[in-house]
């Protein structure tokens, strides 16, 4: 408070002054002494190993099952001692239930990064903006090397890297790697009041092969096979075969990702209106909505970069991440094709020698796209179904290119025979009697996007129809339009009814 | 410097370091905290007693500059040992809520419009003074709470009763502990909670009934996870808790089937003679009688009512007779029933009939809910007069008005309604002002359709608190801002009486004040009487209540000052003049109970009937309780915590077992309607083997659930039986 001297007329301006006032019993109560080294170790002097993992070895959270009864204070612990932001949780506590009648069950599960042996964010990343530790085996993440791609957050499993909007980064649990490299625990462990949680030393190989009790992981949790997760889940009571995570029903839809899907749809008509364009002998029209796609595509995508600026570092990945690939190939292609383009139009019809390649990468980068997607091992975006919706788009637009030139009317009925497959290859799902995820996500909460996509579609599939009919190139336009307005939608559908792993969340998670 | 960042790169365009590295980066903080983030370095730490649950772990509050920046678990505190649950890491963000009330509101038209302080303090007095004049002084009563500290506490009670002359007052605690206070006065002839958490780690078995520490008391639960006994662990509760998952064995008991169990425990344990007869001769009275009427309660038919086996009621009470140390540990499940207090004293009556009391990892315990409940009971001015005393008593009176300097004409001689009879008097039309305190029971009270009709009633409501934005200050004429936990200084006792210190280390937003001076100040404003005069801090109010409390069994003259209980690491209440506090105490180590023979009392009473049975038209037992450990109450803190929010349910959920499910056709997450004769709540159906067929559960933290309860109280504590009424469930 500023020393103002004030002539204090009421009672009420004194207690609203005194009010504000923090120094006095501050002053008199704070404990300023220095009180030596952390008070907290001799609670967790037994729940971090003493050594160093050998050679072959990485340190991994053990969580003792029978001694976590849901309290989640390793959640608030770790949020507050890391200085995370105000929604951001590197930990998590969901619940299994399961079990009969006569013994019914349920148990809490702390969770967090898992530090696998073969971290699927690592090899995702395009930047190299993960490393996991030699000696550790910690999986971190190097904050001020990522661009923000949330690349890392559809290849993990498990849900762990977490986006800030407000760094355009993502962030995830280090393990407290520095708290460990000084012999202190980590946060999580360090607040468990039944000590459920210790830091161990796992075998690096084969960690499931080495610990029985890790063999099966967790039941409930996604498959461990894909990047092998070091946490060890340890219980001495029995865990009934029928344990589910007790948000197993919950339908989450996924993030839009509005650039990825403008992106995505884009660049694969693009390519598809260029490789027309080339086999048709270069019209100015064709190649220019091609170009002018390509350019819009790409520039979307980078929107959704969070730190854009740092894109360039985007090679460095080349030898892993398919993510990197793609941006390299499309980085490439983009630019060879306006450059081409230009030269052709304005100054000298170029051979196809120079064009045939510049086609060839442009189908490497719709091919990079689709494999992006596969790679995550999510079942919705597994590559025959991907293929069905990426290459979809680029062989309809190359059909629909050759139907905007005059013809006989052949194009566009194939363009529209095209989008017909297309459309059945994405519908046929939600009749088949399994209800997957993504079949009761476009049947429920995204009924709207889906009804909006088959709209679109039908309507550019029977303006198609009439343009074979009365042989008009405006009309195959017209359907081209439609025809981007619906695989927009179906792109929206490709993320927001993805089967996305997890762990187990609570009861809404 | 970390030995990861000086290892060799491959590659130098990495960026291993920068702004957003720095961010997170931890180095060694001071105060013995370990490594904390840069930016969150404290240059002070001040300890402060959690303002949440009744546990009262203490918290290390990091200060900037004086300023709350973080916390952390206090790592030598006897309660909580380093640790404390998510409510408490989270204590400080509700205080930066954007909710928070910070200008006086008063009701104009449909709004709520800010005014300024004075104006708030005149209509304060001349609206409950002009009701006062037409309807009589009791005209005019308040409801308060068990969260705001002691010397508040004190203050609201002796203003309201001794300056405004209002008869009638009653605290949230009625909800959550007020049979545990009749339990124990009757049987011990003083409301004294016997225990120190101590017990818990000495203990043999520990039996918990119809209470689920694991996530509404974690901190509890450590000390139960630290008993090196291998103790037998027995949950009796009608649901799989995770209390119950985490114990030795659980007795899934029919619902209200509690009181029959415990006599019938004690019929067995009499037929084999499993008595500490010498305890029951030198220690209690009426065990005879008790005896006489546990008779009517043989084996066969107490399994029939509760639903379980003769051989695990054989085996239970086996272990009740085994001469180990047997404590018995309840909370709400027992607390909030129509015959409470019969159950508690059920489980009193095991403990002493079996020696189990006084003695180390005994005794018959209330863990209760709110983080000065134990204060409320003590220096609250409502039931009791302060101090523990009595209005009824002369001597009493007179024992108060020499020590407060008050006119003993000023003091009642009568007792306060209880909050439910209060409620009665506004339907009746005869209390026409209302005063809340830090409490909403517009989302909290038992049968929320009734409580919400009452509006009308009031010609004046006025409620105190730190959001404006409750359900109850929503309904206010006008609304009081109040400084929260973290914006003032004062004591809060724990449920082992153990007195702790809270710490002002935040300054409050806009123009809320702490409740000391907003009873300052409309004392002031109220007449020129200066009844808190004498009080400019709280630790001046503190002294007077050590006075107070002079040679009654909550003396604490003992207790030099806020200094001492720091340094003492909190002070267990008794503590007189003489004596130096131990760091952790039980009462009655020496057999003498605070009746006027020195004896304990058996109290019983056949059971009641149920009050709603379950039928046709609602065929489902609706069991209430806490829903997790992120969720407190009516979430009008917690929810304000992102944190908090995540580790919750988003919504009302309703669990319902597998079975009931398949046959109504309902899925898991569906949305559901549920009713009960009162009203009815939209909730998501959660189907979990952890109920049993015919019965349903409901978290209490959302508004929805009271909407079902049925106001129905206990007889000798008036305390609401939330813990069941019948309902149906029916798809959407």
């Amino acid at each position: 408070m500023p020393n103002s001297v004030t002539v204090e007329r009421s009672p009420i301006e004194q207690y609203l002054r005194k009010q504000q006032e923090l120094e006095t019993p501050v002053a008199r109560f704070a404990q300023r002494h220095d009180a030596g080294g952390p008070a907290m170790e001799p609670y967790y002097r037994d729940l971090i190993p003493l050594t160093q993992p050998q050679p072959g070895e990485q340190y991994a959270f053990e969580v003792d099952l029978d001694a976590c009864t849901g309290c989640k204070a390793c959640v608030s612990a770790c949020h507050s001692l890391n200085g995370l932001e105000d929604e951001e949780t590197w930990r998590d506590v969901g619940l299994v239930v399961g079990g009969d009648r006569a013994a019914p069950y349920q148990q809490t599960v702390t969770t967090a990064c898992h530090h696998c042996e073969d971290p699927g964010c690592m090899h995702g990343c395009p930047v190299l903006a993960y490393e996991k530790d030699d000696v550790t085996g910690i999986v971190r993440h190097l904050d001020d090397q990522c661009i923000g791609c949330q690349y890392c957050v559809l290849k993990c499993p498990y849900d762990v890297p977490k986006f800030s909007e407000r760094l355009g980064i993502v962030r995830k649990c280090d393990m407290c790697h520095g708290r460990l490299a000084e012999g202190e625990a980590p946060a999580c462990v360090q607040a468990c009041p039944t000590q459920a949680i210790r830091i161990s030393i796992v075998s690096k190989t084969a960690p499931q092969a080495d610990a029985p009790a890790n063999r099966d992981f967790l039941t409930a949790a996604p498959d461990p096979d894909y990047t092998r997760p070091t946490t060890r889940y340890v219980s001495e009571r029995p865990i009934p075969d029928n344990v589910r995570a007790a948000d197993a029903a919950a339908l989450r839809p996924q993030h839009a990702h509005t650039p990825l899907v403008v992106m995505l749809t884009l660049t694969q008509a693009a390519v598809g209106l260029q490789t027309a364009a080339a086999l048709a002998g270069h019209p100015l029209g064709v190649e220019l909505v091609s170009a002018l796609l390509l350019a819009a595509g790409l520039t979307a995508s980078i929107l959704h970069l969070g730190r854009p600026l740092g894109a360039w570092r985007a090679f460095l990945g080349l030898r892993r991440s398919w993510l990197s690939r793609e941006i390299v190939l499309f980085g490439g292609y983009a630019p060879a094709f306006f450059g081409l383009l230009a030269v052709h139009h304005v100054f000298t019809p170029l051979p196809s020698m120079l064009w045939v390649p510049l086609t060839v990468l442009g189908w490497l980068g719709v091919a990079s796209s689709m494999m992006i997607y596969h790679d995550t091992h999510r079942r919705f975006w597994h590559w025959p179904r991907t293929t069905l919706r990426f290459f979809g788009v680029a062989v309809t637009a190359l059909l629909a290119g050759l139907a905007l030139l005059p013809g006989d009317g052949v194009w566009p009925l194939l363009a529209a025979s095209a989008l017909v497959l297309k459309l059945a290859g994405e519908f046929a799902p939600l009749l088949s009697s399994h209800r997957s995820v993504p079949t009761r996500l476009m049947r429920g909460p995204l009924s709207g996007w889906a009804c909006a996509r088959a709209l679109w579609g039908g309507a550019a599939v029977f303006t198609w129809l009439f343009a074979a009919v009365l042989a008009s190139p405006a009309l195959a336009a017209a359907g081209v339009g439609l025809f981007l307005a619906g695989e927009l939608c179906e792109r929206v559908l490709f993320f927001k009814a993805v089967d996305a792993p997890k762990m187990p969340g609570g009861f809404t998670a | 410097m970390s030995p990861l960042n000086t290892k060799d790169r491959p590659y130098s365009i990495r960026r291993w370091q920068g702004p957003l590295t720095d961010e997170l980066v931890r180095r060694p903080a001071q105060f013995g905290l370990g490594q904390l983030p840069s930016r969150l370095q404290p240059d002070a730490t001040v300890k402060s007693v959690c303002g949440f649950c009744a546990t009262g772990c203490s918290l290390n509050v990091h200060l900037h500059q004086g300023e709350a920046i973080n916390l952390s678990a206090s790592p030598q505190y006897p309660v909580n040992l380093g640790m404390a649950c998510p409510k408490g890491w989270e204590a400080l963000t509700p205080l930066s809520a954007p909710d928070r009330a910070t200008m006086p509101l008063l009701r104009q038209g449909a709004d709520l419009k800010p005014i300024e302080w004075p104006e708030a303090l005149r209509t304060f007095c001349d609206r409950f003074k002009r009701i006062q004049e037409q309807h009589g002084k009791a005209s005019v009563a308040f409801l308060s709470t068990g969260q705001i500290p002691c010397e508040e506490m004190a203050m609201l009670g002796a203003f309201a009763k001794f300056q405004m002359g209002v008869l009638h007052g009653d605290g949230n605690t009625r909800q959550c502990m007020a049979t545990a206070v009749a339990a124990y006065k009757q049987s011990f002839g003083f409301d004294a909670p016997p225990y120190s958490y101590a017990d818990f780690e000495q203990s043999d078995v520990l039996v918990f009934v119809g209470a689920n520490p694991c996530i509404a008391h974690p901190i509890m639960w450590q000390r139960v996870m630290r008993n090196p006994r291998q103790p037998e662990i027995v949950v009796v509760d009608p649901r799989k808790t995770e209390t119950a998952m985490a114990a030795t064995r659980h007795l899934a008991i029919r619902p209200k089937s509690d009181l029959v169990l415990f006599y019938g425990l004690a019929h067995l344990l009499i037929e084999w003679g499993a008595v500490d007869r010498a305890f029951v001769e030198a220690h209690t009275q009426g065990f005879d009688a008790f005896a006489a009427f546990v008779r009517q309660y043989p084996l066969a038919a107490v399994a029939e009512c509760t639903g379980l086996t003769e051989a695990q009621l054989l085996s239970l009470a086996e272990l009740l007779a085994s001469g180990k140390r047997v404590s018995f540990w309840w909370t709400m499940g027992v607390n909030q029933s129509y015959e409470g207090t019969r159950v508690a004293q059920s489980l009193i009556n095991l403990a002493l009939m079996t020696g189990n009391m006084g003695k180390p990892g005994t005794g018959a315990n209330s863990i209760t809910g709110q983080c000065n409940a134990m204060g409320s009971r003590l220096f609250s001015n409502t039931t009791n007069l302060l101090g523990g005393h009595d209005f009824k008593d002369a001597d009493h009176r007179f024992k108060i008005a020499e020590t407060l300097g008050v006119e003993l004409d000023r003091i009642p001689t009568e007792n306060s309604l209880a909050y439910d009879q209060i409620l009665e008097e506004v339907e009746a039309g005869r209390i026409k002002g209302l005063w809340v305190i830090a409490t909403n029971p517009g989302h909290s009270w038992i049968e929320q359709g009734r409580f919400r009709r009452l509006r009308e009633q009031l010609d004046f409501l006025v409620v105190q608190d730190m959001y404006h934005s409750t359900e109850t200050a929503q309904m206010a004429d006008l609304v009081l801002p109040a400084a929260g936990w973290g914006e003032k200084e004062g004591t809060f006792i724990n449920s082992e009486r153990r007195i702790g210190v809270i710490r002002k280390t935040r300054r409050a937003p806009g123009q809320a004040l702490s409740d000391f001076y907003i009873f300052k100040a409309l004392s002031d404003t109220w007449d020129d009487r200066g009844l808190f005069d004498q009080w400019t801090c709280p630790e001046d109010v503190f002294q007077s209540l050590k006075a107070l409390s002079r040679g009654q069994p909550c003396d604490i003259t003992g207790i030099r000052d806020y200094a001492h209980l720091e340094a003492a690491g909190g002070i267990q209440w008794p503590c007189p003049e003489g004596t130096e506090p131990e760091t952790e105490r039980r009462l009655f180590a020496d057999g003498a109970f605070f009746h006027a023979d020195g004896r304990a009392r058996f109290c019983f009473d056949p059971p009641a009937a149920i009050p709603e049975e379950t039928d046709a038209a609602f065929p489902f037992w609706l069991l209430t309780g806490r829903g997790s450990s992120a969720q407190w109450h009516t979430q009008t803190r917690s929810a304000k915590s992102d944190v908090l929010r995540k580790l919750g349910p988003r919504e009302l959920c309703l669990e319902i077992c597998p079975e009931d499910a398949a046959r109504l056709g309902i899925q898991p997450q569906e949305r559901v309607c549920v009713r009960s004769r009162r009203g009815e709540t939209l909730a998501t159906a959660i189907v979990v083997p952890t109920v049993q067929p015919g019965q349903v559960f409901l978290p209490m933290h959302f508004a929805g659930t009271n909407f079902l309860t049925q106001q129905v109280v206990d007889p000798h504590s008036r305390q609401p039986s939330y813990k069941g009424c019948a309902v149906t469930i029916e798809k959407r």
